[in-house]
């Protein structure tokens, strides 16, 4: 099944691509006008201007041989690159997401059960403002007043000293993960985990006030129709208490769309935030795909697609099998 | 109204935000925040100036241009400047010979010789990768722009290189098969930076075997040897390149030169504008870019020095003559109909002349790019050797443009109107100003006048341009080295980069440009090039719209700054920098 969902992703992203002609797909090769003159030797180089399909099964025999072509986006191969830059949205969404997660089921839960109440006010305003501002404006204010008024949280990934000591001592030093916060502790560096942290705040924290406002939505709107079924009505008749009712439950119904949702936001966190990536300037999946994709760097772009493809796939299965751990009547065959 | 109250309040907090400064941070180590990311830092592959700027400061070249001159050159690798007089240029033009310094050492430890030197120029020229810079060098010693031709490796070319650069003794020589004057200018290039041979062959570049060149011609993309790696004698070694990211430079402590008094230089990539300005103001950098719109805003900052520097770059509106109306909506109807215009609209002098006088270039200067540029009147600018400001220009008059007008294709062009398009890359606003300019006072002569602007992604643009798709085009020029011929060639030639896409074709300006090039003698090749200028002006070939000036924006405690025309605020020299 996989395999199929990818050939089809594959087909459909290089058909798209074969759309643009041979001497547009040359240009991606070139910076300035002085390179336009090469343009027929560039296309002759790449084979550019061979029939679709002998370029499909030519990529697609590169690939099986374990080559990913090369990214002059990232200036490295792809499989490279891909590595370098997974570590930094990774880390990133290792913090967004459990949190994203647990305030927004908490929130919803919260707003449900005390619907038109002045907390539901709240996390209403709390959810248009988070869903409404675009992340790229929000990401600028935290920016200006976390660095720019207060210079508590500077834009990167580490430090400068930090990152010239780990220069200078490749010995004391060894990436594991490519995550500082994480590499910092296995390395028993507890100032590179914080220093890494303190760079991560704002990122984490632009992300999470975008992105909860949705889960937390679906959360109240599920919640507020279980406690409207019969079932709730009955457990209070027979004088159940509210905390068992809500939290044993109605929630645990009220979960099922909350999956769905939440295994498409982790999914869909994997393609990186190209706002916070850029305004941060945090060199991840985002920002490598958001300039990939405009300056046409095939190889990226194939890639990526198979990539999220998998993403996808794994996580649908992952969606199903939370359902039947959450729902004991679907069951998986 | 709600986005309106946000947006000024980001302003607000962009305008104002924390505007006290501190003392020297770091006074050892010097930040650039970049825009530009490198793709190599082969010098035979690289092409570009954020790549340039790396590989100047890792490798260096024989000879580079003296302090802010363009037309005079200090020794490097060399003992001294070849001329006629010293006898290292032979009166005919056509044998430099250059004295290789003593002392030099690479990165590696290892000791430059003369043999590294033919090596490397050799090495590049032999390498010649498609869409790179080696034309300037082949061009120069071998009379061929390539390598290749039609996709084949020209026969002979690799001995005719071999046969180019000579070793004697402590001495290598350049034999050229005719004169160059632009050779000095190419040899300050990134691309002619001189590599250790011994480590450059363990890399897997070229074995030193002629025979064996081809085998290293033209690598596919990616698989240049020294792609990822350096080993030059510039004032720093490479210490980290994170791509897209950073590179980290650290001081040679060997190096032949005086110290660099930076010890460590880190330039990062930070693509938006409000966190490089802010990391400027938190003194996290030293120097940022900044683009065009934020020229004021910079300005405005306490703690940084500005520094206005003109460049040798021209940026030109230019008239098609033979526009493809093959599915080409950017000419209408196609027809002088009043509904477009036909292929050959540009054909008629009068139509050129009518919207050279319809620009109005003295308000394009003072409100669009605020004074920030000259005003040059062919694209042969002001800092290159035979530019000649007495050049005549079509003054802003709508009069006169009306006149020629109803000259035009016999009085149609007047009684029908017509309708087109005037074509800029997206992102480019002074561009699109100017081109807005255009459009209003061509369409205020006639109401029947109708233009549109539109804006073109770059590369598409380029396809587009290749293609006579475009009547009226906006587009720019930067030197690859700083001669006359660099400019007029693309622009004038039958056979240019945007000469050939105007559909612009005129023996005699091809036999100037010939004339302009093989002469040694400067009183020939001023004549050359004065007349050239001339008739860029009687043919009304197209608008010179601005040549920019550059704006580059330090802490204030940053000292040591040379501005050089050919210099674009993506080169740092780091060797020449401190802060106190």
């Amino acid at each position: 099944m996989l395999v199929f969902v990818l050939l089809g992703v594959s087909v459909l992203i290089f058909a798209i691509l074969m759309t643009f002609s041979p001497e547009r797909r040359a240009m991606t090769y070139v910076e300035t006008p002085q390179q336009v003159k090469d343009i027929p030797q560039i296309i002759k180089q790449h084979g550019l201007d061979d029939p679709a399909h002998v370029q499909y099964f030519r990529w697609l025999k590169q690939i099986s041989t374990g080559n990913w072509g090369w990214s002059f986006v990232a200036a490295d191969t792809v499989w490279n690159a891909f590595w370098r830059y997974l570590p930094i949205t990774l880390e990133l969404n290792l913090f967004t997401t459990p949190l994203i997660i647990i305030i927004g089921i908490w929130l919803g839960t919260q707003a449900g059960i005390h619907k038109d109440t002045w907390l539901d006010h709240l996390t209403r305003i709390f959810a248009i403002i988070g869903w409404s501002l675009p992340t790229f404006l929000f990401a600028l204010i935290m920016l200006m007043l976390f660095y720019g008024y207060f210079p508590l949280f500077p834009p990167g990934i580490i430090g400068d000293k930090v990152q010239m000591f780990i220069l200078e001592n490749p010995d004391k030093f060894h990436s594991y993960t490519g995550m500082y916060t994480i590499d910092g502790l296995l390395n028993g560096r507890l100032d590179i985990t914080l220093d890494a942290l303190r760079h991560l705040a704002m990122p984490v924290f632009t992300q999470v006030v975008v992105v909860v406002a949705l889960l937390m939505r679906v959360m109240r709107s599920s919640m507020i129709e279980e406690i409207s079924k019969e079932y709730v009505i009955t457990a209070r008749a027979k004088g159940a208490d509210n905390k068992t009712i809500y939290f044993r439950h109605a929630r645990k119904n009220a979960l099922i769309p909350v999956v769905t949702v939440a295994g498409w936001l982790v999914a869909f966190s994997m393609e990186g935030s190209v706002s916070v990536e850029i305004i941060f300037n945090r060199r991840g999946i985002g920002w490598w795909l958001a300039q990939s994709a405009i300056a046409l760097d095939i190889p990226v772009l194939m890639g990526m697609c198979l990539f999220f493809g998998l993403v996808y796939v794994v996580t649908n299965l992952v969606i199903d099998i939370l359902y039947a751990a959450i729902d004991p009547r679907i069951r998986l065959t | 109204m709600k986005k309106y109250i946000v947006l000024l309040t980001v302003l607000g907090l962009i305008l104002g935000a924390g505007q006290a400064f501190g003392k020297v941070k770091n006074p050892d180590t010097f930040v650039l925040a970049d825009i530009g990311s490198v793709d190599t830092l082969d010098p035979a592959k690289n092409y570009d100036t954020a790549g340039t700027q790396k590989i100047w400061t890792l490798y260096q070249t024989l000879i580079f241009f003296d302090g802010p001159y363009t037309d005079r050159f200090a020794p490097v690798l060399a003992t001294e400047v070849p001329t006629v007089k010293n006898g290292g240029i032979s009166a005919d033009g056509r044998t430099y010979v250059f004295k290789i310094r003593k002392g030099v050492r690479f990165h590696n430890g290892q000791v430059l010789t003369a043999g590294d030197v033919a090596y490397s120029l050799k090495r590049a020229m032999i390498c010649d990768p498609a869409g790179g810079p080696m034309w300037m060098l082949l061009e120069a010693l071998t009379g061929h722009g390539s390598t290749r031709e039609d996709g084949k490796i020209i026969p002979g070319i690799f001995q005719k290189i071999d046969k180019a650069v000579e070793v004697k003794g402590d001495k290598v020589i350049l034999h050229l098969p005719k004169p160059y004057p632009p050779l000095m200018g190419i040899l300050c290039y990134s691309a002619s930076v001189i590599i250790n041979k011994q480590w450059a062959v363990e890399q897997g570049c070229w074995d030193g075997d002629i025979r064996h060149a081809a085998k290293y011609n033209n690598p596919p993309e990616g698989k240049e040897p020294l792609q990822s790696v350096a080993n030059g004698t510039g004032p720093y070694r490479l210490k980290l390149w994170k791509t897209g990211d950073r590179f980290v430079f650290e001081r040679f402590e060997d190096y032949w030169g005086p110290k660099p008094k930076i010890k460590t230089a880190i330039v990062k990539i930070v693509p938006e504008w409000s966190t490089r300005k802010l990391m400027l103001q938190n003194g996290d950098a030293d120097r940022v870019h900044v683009g065009n719109p934020y020229v004021e805003e910079v300005k405005a900052m306490k703690g940084v020095k500005v520094y206005e520097t003109p460049s040798l770059a021209v940026t030109g509106a230019l008239f098609c003559q033979k526009i493809d109306p093959t599915g080409n909506d950017n000419i209408g109807s196609g027809k002088l109909d009043g509904d477009g215009i036909p292929p050959d609209f540009f054909a008629d002098i009068n139509v050129r002349k009518a919207f050279l006088h319809a620009y109005d270039r003295n308000t394009f200067k003072t409100d669009v790019l605020n004074g920030l540029c000259t005003l040059p009147p062919t694209p042969l600018v002001e800092g290159l050797a035979f530019y000649n400001k007495n050049t005549p220009i079509y003054p802003f008059d709508l009069q006169k443009a009306a006149r020629y007008m109803k000259k035009a294709w016999g009085g149609k062009v007047w009684k029908k109107g017509f309708k087109m398009v005037i074509t800029y890359n997206t992102g480019r606003e002074e561009r699109e100003a100017a081109a807005l300019m255009l459009k209003e006072n061509i369409e205020s002569l006639n109401p029947k006048f109708r233009i549109e602007v539109r804006n073109v992604e770059w590369k598409d643009y380029m396809v587009n341009i290749r293609a006579f798709k475009y009547p009226v085009f906006i587009i720019g020029w930067g030197a690859d080295y700083p001669d006359p011929h660099n400019f007029m060639y693309p622009y004038m030639s039958s056979n240019g980069t945007y000469g050939k896409y105007m559909g612009y074709n005129n023996p005699e300006v091809d036999r100037l440009l010939k004339a302009g090039i093989e002469n040694v003698e400067p009183a020939k090749r001023a004549a050359a090039y004065d007349k050239l200028q001339r008739i860029w002006y009687e043919d009304a070939l197209g608008i010179v719209l601005f040549q920019p000036k550059e704006l580059w924006a330090y802490r204030d405690y940053v000292h040591g700054f040379v501005a050089n025309p050919m210099f674009s605020p993506a080169y740092e020299f780091f060797h020449l920098l401190w802060k106190e």
